[in-house]
């Protein structure tokens, strides 16, 4: 049997991005978790108001979420793009997805 | 970005109004000036304000053209993202330690398309927001941002690489390192700005954990037009409020939380930000509860008249509790002053507390300047030399020295530059030939 060559991932040099990664102990788990969660927390979102335009209250009954937290992933989705007022109901504002209100 | 010269004429820390302000009064008489400031943009806590009292004049529209003076002028070197260590007296100067912070970017190949802070997929509460808006773990520091340079948040970043991958210019720099610069400067300005005292110091307030109670810098963003919610909303429901409260000398005047001085610009604050709520959201309910109004600048009082003519309700009372009831409402317990002392409770669904002012910057182990005992800078020559420390050389300006309005701090942000001029002058350490010229 010839010998083996090695040309996994551990034999090249790392990139600057895995050094600074190892220098700075990797991504937390409490980093992981609250990645896992916004994920979590979009998806439920975007599925709510795909049904049509919400307040921070309705999606907060539709998605078992705290209100307050509704609307700050709320607010960082109209900042990046993906939410945009679509009028108000009473005093609350109602939200949509873009494209969609 | 240049690197950091070995010899300056004079060393500006802070890049907020009263920085800029210091560098340029130096900087337009011919005094070279390194500007540091820690953040990753210059603007201080100004560029983040809605308007300014009394005039409403929008607060960014005056700050980003002093903001863009700084950072193009010739005599002047900002270096944004950095902190200055240490600063020794070494003959007729000083030696300064700076250390720059790594921005994982590289300033001179970054354009500031934003393309990385898109792509990114980490949420984080933004500090320019006061937490109630997102930035993204690589961001621009806000839109009126100087430099408007992305900068990488390491601790929330997740090391996916799709910034990499989508920058134009392959200018994200992974392995930048902090460095440490020293160079040598004639004169010092800490112009370093404030603070505003922390809500835990008042449990009978909410200590900072009710939602609706929100401090006064967090309105400012709240009210501005590129704020976090794009027009005022409470943060635990995004509800429109319609009764909004203003709790005044709420971490000012108060032995109990150390802070026993006036700290002169919320009286000013609370009024325009009632007056500015009352022209946002139709038939809004504000009450302004105080212990007395201090409008004594110019043209302030004034304004005071005008807010109560506008509608703001202006009651004389002391605040004893905050509590929350239900929906996240809440009920201010308030002593009448004005009723004969009555207590009464009265419910909002917001309340803003007039927070004070405290130094944002210590001093002690950086530079041997005293400080008085309220945290300020000491000024021993207060009354002819308002910008002098204990320390020869080093100067001080602004809030730093105390709290004052952003037109106080300008003008003593002139005084200290030409207090620092006159000992460049003095020392010999860089006489500019035309004032040496004119002196002769």
């Amino acid at each position: 049997m010839g010998e083996k060559t090695t040309t996994g991932k551990a034999d090249r040099p790392k990139r600057p991005i895995e050094i600074l990664r190892d220098r700075l102990g990797g991504v937390s788990k409490e980093l992981q978790a609250s990645v896992k969660e916004q994920g979590r927390i979009r998806k439920l979102l975007r599925g709510a108001l795909a049904g049509g335009p919400r307040t921070v209250p309705e999606l907060g009954a539709e998605c078992e979420l705290p209100t307050t937290t509704v609307l700050w992933h709320l607010m960082a989705m109209r900042r990046y793009g993906q939410v945009v007022e679509a009028g108000e109901a009473g005093d609350y504002v109602r939200y949509a997805l873009k494209g969609s209100e | 970005m240049p690197e950091i010269r070995k010899r300056y004429d004079a060393l500006v820390i802070g890049g907020g109004i009263t920085g800029m302000q210091a560098a340029l009064d130096l900087g337009e008489q011919g005094y070279d000036v390194l500007l540091v400031e820690k953040y990753a943009s210059i603007g201080g806590i100004m560029v983040g304000l809605n308007k300014v009292f009394p005039t409403l004049d929008c607060s960014s529209c005056i700050c980003t053209p002093r903001m863009a003076e700084s950072s193009h002028h010739s005599h002047i070197q900002v270096q944004t993202w950095a902190e200055v260590l240490k600063v020794d007296p070494e003959g007729d100067g000083f030696v300064a330690t700076i250390e720059k912070k790594p921005r994982y970017v590289d300033e001179d190949m970054c354009i500031g398309c934003s393309k990385c802070e898109l792509e990114c997929p980490v949420d984080v509460p933004h500090e320019f927001d006061q937490g109630l808006g997102a930035r993204r773990a690589i961001y621009i520091p806000h839109g009126n941002a100087i430099p408007q340079k992305a900068v990488l948040d390491a601790e929330h970043c997740i090391f996916c690489g799709k910034c990499e991958k989508v920058c134009p210019t392959e200018c994200i720099v992974f392995d930048q390192v902090a460095e440490q610069v020293e160079t040598r400067v004639g004169a010092v300005i800490i112009a370093t700005g404030l603070d505003i005292t922390p809500m835990a110091r008042k449990p009978e307030y909410g200590g900072g954990r009710l939602l609706n109670v929100m401090n006064p810098l967090a309105m400012e963003r709240v009210q501005s037009s590129n704020g976090p919610y794009g027009r005022v909303l409470r943060p635990s429901d995004g509800k429109i409020p319609r009764k909004i409260a203003y709790v005044q000398c709420a971490g000012s005047r108060d032995r109990s939380i150390g802070v026993p001085y006036c700290s002169r610009v919320c009286c000013m604050y609370s009024l325009k930000q009632a007056l500015l709520l009352r022209h946002y959201i139709h038939g809004v309910e504000v009450t302004l509860y105080h212990m007395d109004i201090r409008a004594f600048g110019k043209g302030y009082e004034q304004f005071y008249q005008r807010t109560m003519k506008e509608g703001v309700r202006v009651i004389k009372g002391k605040v004893a509790t905050i509590k929350e009831v239900d929906n996240n409402d809440l009920v201010v317990r308030v002593e009448m002053l004005d009723e004969g002392g009555r207590v009464e409770e009265r419910r909002h669904d917001l309340v803003v507390l007039a927070q004070g002012l405290v130094p944002a910057w210590h001093a002690h182990g950086v530079v041997a300047c005293d400080e008085a005992s309220d945290g300020f800078m000491a000024t021993p020559e207060g009354k002819i030399n308002p910008s002098f420390t204990t320390l020869s050389g080093v100067f001080v300006a602004g809030v730093a020295a105390g709290p004052k309005d952003i037109p106080d701090a300008i003008v003593e942000a002139g005084e200290a530059a030409m207090a620092a001029a006159g000992r460049l002058q003095r020392t010999g350490w860089h006489k500019v030939p035309a004032v040496a010229a004119a002196a002769n």
